[in-house]
């Protein structure tokens, strides 16, 4: 009975002065809903692209590395004394939507100019569970090849490259992401780090991820496997990690490919991953903003 | 039973005061259109995360002052800096709010049209963390509306907001919060 008494002292008191009452506001967001953010900490995981964007006026600037494997020992300082393959590039950004990109890797002297066109993100709350981006690319290679026969010409030099990564940020720490890619090289041979000489075309669906193992780290992996059939073609495999400072990100992996870009990363060879066939690489990532 | 019959008057009256007009005229004022900025001052680099989203209530009935932003809002003019800010540093997936509620410790007078010194003390909640602070600012009465000015130092370990080691954006440990709203009366 004198718990009753009590709610009806409580109740009464309430009625005479509401005010009493702590009406502190109702939090409602403003911002209910927005495209994932950063599904990626760069355009970059590993070696793939992603399907993270760029904004308007952002310039992002990446020099990325792969030296040789590391099963020469420490005589070759695991693969370092083995000189690297080098990858500077920069992309602007045209729009929420639209960047363009050109790059330069030093093997086969490649010169590639690609887009990205952000072409579905994946929501907070509803719409599309996924991003996809479409990222179609030229390159042209510009070694001399004086040596051969029949020397190359500029339509010889060209390979193309369409590459859609589909994206998914499972949760804050996970994402995944299929990358479907095709390549055709114009002319091929043994003068190019294709694996297989004779084959001008080649495709695959590579796999990418990272889990964040701390707000501003989190371990990165690639997996290209080699569906083309043609002689020599391995699996691509790399594990890496990502350390985001606020501007920059430092991405540091160990792969079993010297390539770096797309097309390459389908069409050349790999080492046996399990037999040491594997090499340290790693890229810098800057955005810088233009304007 | 009994008991319960005789408590039923005095249940009725205060039901049926209720429905009187209020005793006071309305004490309340709010808006949901203020200004705040995070300011981060490191040597070489000063930037502001500004939000015109600020949402605020003051009830001079009661002396409640609460106030709150949701962080999604916030803007430093690079873009890639907010995605890392919201993703990154306040996690605003998990906390999207800013929030702070006290109680006015100064006196003010509503009437008086000038500006007034006013002291609160309460609760900043920010990333999940809550601690109680003072804060100084001023009021100043306006017609049917109070003017709000407010300012105070988070320190980001305080409320376990985490850095990077390595400095590239210079994004300073002490950031200095600054609101200003326009309050208006309101009946509710």
């Amino acid at each position: 009975m004198k718990k009753i008494q009590s709610i009806l002292l409580a109740l009464l008191c309430l009625m005479l002065f509401p005010s009493l009452l702590i009406a502190q506001l109702e939090r409602e967001r403003v911002v209910t809903d927005q495209p994932e953010e950063l599904i990626f900490m760069a355009p970059r995981n590993i070696n793939l692209y992603t399907v993270e964007p760029l904004s308007k006026g952002e310039l992002h600037y990446s020099i990325m590395h792969t030296f040789g494997e590391v099963n020469g020992g420490v005589s070759e300082l695991w693969g370092i004394d083995q000189g690297a393959n080098v990858r500077f590039s920069f992309e602007y950004g045209f729009g929420e939507q639209f960047s363009l990109g050109i790059g330069r890797s030093s093997m086969d002297k490649v010169y590639d100019l690609s887009s990205r066109y952000s072409l579905i993100r994946q929501r907070q709350n509803g719409g599309s569970p996924v991003s996809v981006t479409v990222i179609p690319s030229i390159g042209i290679t510009t070694g001399s090849y004086g040596f051969l026969d029949v020397d190359y010409n500029l339509s010889d030099r060209l390979n193309f490259n369409l590459a859609v990564p589909i994206a998914r940020k499972m949760s804050d720490d996970l994402s995944l992401q299929l990358v479907p890619m095709i390549t055709h090289f114009n002319r091929v041979g043994f003068e190019l780090s294709v694996a297989d000489p004779a084959e001008n075309t080649y495709y695959s669906i590579g796999v990418g991820g990272r889990f964040k193992i701390a707000p501003r780290t989190a371990i990165t992996f690639q997996y290209i496997p080699p569906i083309t059939d043609a002689e020599n073609l391995d699996h691509n495999i790399g594990i890496g990690i990502d350390v985001e400072t606020g501007g920059h990100v430092f991405q540091m992996f160990f792969t079993t490919s010297r390539a770096l870009n797309e097309s390459y990363l389908v069409s050349s060879g790999n080492g046996d991953f399990l037999d040491g066939g594997y090499r340290f690489g790693f890229n810098i990532n800057r955005l810088f903003r233009i304007r | 039973m009994k008991r319960l019959i005789r408590l039923t008057p005095i249940l009725i009256i205060p039901a049926l005061l209720t429905l009187l007009p209020d005793r006071l005229p309305a004490q309340k004022f709010m808006a949901d259109d203020g200004y705040v900025e995070f300011v981060s001052t490191a040597p070489l680099l000063e930037f502001e995360g500004v939000s015109e989203n600020l949402t605020g209530l003051i009830d001079l009935e009661t002396k409640m002052v609460d106030f709150y932003v949701d962080l999604n809002t916030l803007e430093t003019g690079i873009q890639r800096r907010d995605r890392d800010m919201r993703n990154s540093y306040l996690e605003t997936d998990k906390f999207p709010f800013a929030e702070f509620t006290g109680e006015l410790q100064t006196d003010f007078d509503p009437n008086l049209q000038e500006t007034q010194e006013a002291r609160v003390n309460g609760t900043f909640k920010i990333h999940g963390v809550e601690r109680e602070i003072d804060v100084e600012g001023t009021l100043t009465p306006n017609g049917d509306s109070i003017q709000l000015e407010a300012s105070w130092v988070v320190l980001l370990e305080d409320y376990n907001i985490d850095r990077p080691g390595v400095l590239f954006y210079q994004l300073a440990e002490e950031q200095t919060v600054n609101i200003s709203i326009q309050l208006v009366k309101t009946d509710n």
